[in-house]
């Protein structure tokens, strides 16, 4: 069956799965399944190592998260059903996966393509103030201090804190208008920066599918952009998101989909969300079949996935999907840290530093702040960091990278519980004239320099082909 | 009189071991010694629960651990202490406030709501958890109906927060106000936000929460 042809089986499904209360799908199913396949396939984190180099152990994860999906399958909250595939069916929907997608249009499109660990080949840089809410005012400006970058390709935008003065509510007309004034502006400052084919994400944070698909609707974002479909935690869709992910499949639309497993939560600790990561992926490209694949799990009290344990399962669930499959993995950064700290930039560089040289093909960056949850913190040099980290440790290997990462580590740890948001935009850039103001310019100069003192060639970025 | 530090390590330990009926057998044998129910309840019970809290504060256990003790020290408390409080005329109270829990309308996260649900539970809350995506008229509704002390909103999504706003403007409008005090908490809730809305408090994680409760309730926080 073709990839995306799927969608009507998926819909079916849907209505025909086993019935199963979601609390008894979550802690009966979910929870218990995850920490057996821990102990059958013997996965432990080793605290001593951030970025594993062992490939038997990924493997061991990947064999693990496939189990996951074919004995939890995915749980439809609008049916209360799960959505059930057999091994066969999950192998050979990941054999016939797209492996290359073109993102944007024109002279400003990019190309992401499947890669392995330590692999040289080009990851595409998806950059943005994502989701970050911002007021009206704020939203150009904003959007052009990532847009002026040129290392960024690919445009993952901010969520718009009002429309017209009043509050964007979810499941209401607002989510409406607040996704066509959001595509207005998005596609305004891309015009503005001279970019204009360039792919945007569309609507990251739709609460429901309204916003969802108005924000592609005639006159906004357009099929070259890249619309967002995520699942809940833990393995849960709904209608609302296979909406949009059929909508995407009829209108030919590039699919990101979306799963955010959360450290200490059902699925358990560092191991959990390893083997969740590689199992959710494997469900989102059978249930949301999209383009590309992101995972930004969560720690609950930190709300950010720049732990050790948490880069750790991380760059070990990237590894596994990326050994055994074809699949377009993209992953999140989300750091405590908020633009103005030195935290944030260690954060960055640390996480993107283990998922690229993990096999990610796509790198997108960040969540500034607590996570994304701050209003108004965010800006360019966020996401500029992570480019030149990305394109920096390309064909490194990953025992170098651990080495490295280690490192930088200690530089941030401490301070993740102090929920480090730095300063908002306007106050860490000059909004005139779009550029950092010499204090937070400066405070990145000095991070780079650290970093490349400690073994990152960031001196000498040469962006492949 | 017993030694109720190391009761209170027994019985946190044993709501985390693998036999779910470790605990109850365990109050069932220390009960028939020198230590009354009220006073287990207050010295070796509600501290053990809180004990496990903590714990999971610190990710020492994760989620279905502190699942899997809830009920365990709900089991007790139903199937131990409440029989013989009611044998022996106690006017204890065994719990320490309703509280209402809701993800308000157009937010399906989950996860960090349950999480505090389960904090307040293990603290010695009474929670009628509503689950997600939840109307504000269905929470007033349910908060009446409860007559609950508190309600906790949970919102992940700021497109979600004007819901919070409203639940509290009804509390306001039908003439509640005195009846129970509002709540908020959720990655983007700030002391703020939660004063320009007119919640009286708001928690930013599953501990933060209890903490807060209790203060709304004017009870002490466990040591």
């Amino acid at each position: 069956m073709g990839h995306r042809a799927r969608i009507v089986e998926v819909l079916h499904r849907a209505e025909t799965g086993p019935i199963m209360e979601e609390e008894d799908f979550e802690r009966n199913l979910v929870s218990p399944t995850v920490k057996k396949l821990i102990k059958k396939y013997d996965i432990k984190f080793d605290d001593s190592i951030i970025v594993s180099s062992d490939d038997d152990l990924a493997d061991r994860v990947f064999q693990a998260g496939l189990d996951l999906a074919v004995e939890a399958g995915m749980y439809c909250q609008s049916t209360s059903r799960r959505i059930v595939w057999t091994r066969e069916e999950f192998v050979e929907a990941l054999r016939f996966c797209p492996s290359e997608v073109v993102m944007g249009a024109g002279v400003d499109a990019v190309t992401a393509k499947a890669r392995v660990p330590e692999d040289d080949t080009r990851v595409v840089v998806a950059g943005g103030a994502y989701g970050v809410p911002v007021p009206e005012h704020m939203y150009i400006p904003m959007s052009l201090s990532y847009l002026k970058e040129p290392s960024i390709d690919v445009i993952d935008n901010p969520s718009l804190e009002s429309v017209y003065g009043h509050p964007v509510k979810a499941a209401s007309p607002w989510e409406v208008l607040a996704a066509r004034r959001e595509a207005e502006l998005a596609l305004q400052a891309a015009n503005i920066a001279g970019r204009p084919g360039m792919c945007l994400g569309c609507v990251e944070l739709s609460a429901t599918a309204l916003g969802g698909l108005a924000g592609v609707s005639w006159g906004g974002y357009r099929p070259t952009d890249w619309l967002h479909a995520p699942i809940m935690s833990e393995l849960k869709t709904n209608y609302d998101m296979l909406s949009i992910v059929t909508h995407s499949v009829r209108t030919g639309t590039i699919l990101e989909a979306y799963y955010n497993p959360i450290y200490g939560g059902y699925v358990g600790g560092a191991e959990g969300v390893a083997v969740a990561i590689v199992g959710g992926l494997i469900l989102l490209n059978q249930v949301h079949p999209g383009h590309t694949y992101n995972t930004r799990p969560n720690h609950p009290f930190f709300n950010c996935d720049t732990t050790p344990e948490l880069i750790w399962a991380i760059s070990l669930g990237v590894q596994a999907l990326t050994r055994n499959t074809n699949l377009l993995v993209d992953t999140l950064v989300g750091p405590a840290g908020g633009p103005g700290t030195k935290t944030m930039l260690y954060e960055n560089a640390a996480f993107v530093a283990s998922t690229t040289v993990s096999g990610q093909s796509l790198m997108t960056s960040c969540h500034s702040a607590s996570g994304g949850s701050i209003p108004r913190h965010a800006s360019g040099l966020d996401s500029k960091i992570c480019a030149e980290v990305t394109h920096a440790v390309s064909g490194m290997t990953r025992a170098e990278v651990n080495e490295i990462v280690k490192q930088i580590i200690p530089l941030y740890v401490d301070d993740l519980d102090k929920k480090p948001i730095g300063k908002p935009f306007e106050e860490v850039y000059d909004i005139d004239n779009v550029e950092p103001i010499p204090e937070w310019q400066g405070m990145y100069d000095e991070v780079r320099d650290e970093l490349i003192g400690l073994g990152l060639p960031m001196d000498r970025i040469r962006i492949p082909s | 009189m017993a030694d109720v530090e190391k009761l209170q390590g027994e019985l946190s330990e044993l709501l985390l071991v693998e036999d779910p009926d470790a605990g109850l057998a365990w109050a069932e044998e220390t009960l028939k010694g020198d230590i009354g129910v009220t006073d287990f309840f207050n010295l070796v019970f509600t501290p053990a629960m809180a004990a496990v809290g903590d714990k999971f504060g610190r990710m020492e256990i994760f989620l279905p651990e502190l699942m899997d003790a809830a009920d365990r020290a709900k089991r007790i408390s139903e199937e131990v202490l409440q029989p013989m409080m009611a044998a022996s005329d106690s006017d204890q109270e065994l719990i320490r406030g309703k509280i209402v829990m809701a993800s308000v309308k157009g937010d399906l996260h989950d996860i960090g709501k349950n999480m505090v649900v389960l904090m307040l539970r293990v603290n010695g809350f009474e929670v009628f958890d509503m689950g997600v995506d939840v109307a504000p008229r269905d929470i007033l509704d349910k908060a009446k109906e409860v007559e609950a002390d508190i309600v906790g909103l949970s919102s992940l999504m700021t497109t979600s927060m004007p819901y919070m706003k409203e639940c509290v403007e009804l509390r306001n409008g039908f003439g509640l106000k005195g009846n129970f005090s509002v709540i908020v908490g959720g990655a983007p809730i700030t002391a703020e936000y939660t004063a320009e809305i007119g919640a009286d408090s708001f928690g930013k994680n599953a501990v933060e929460a209890v903490e807060r409760c209790l203060a709304l309730l004017d009870r002490p926080a466990i040591e």
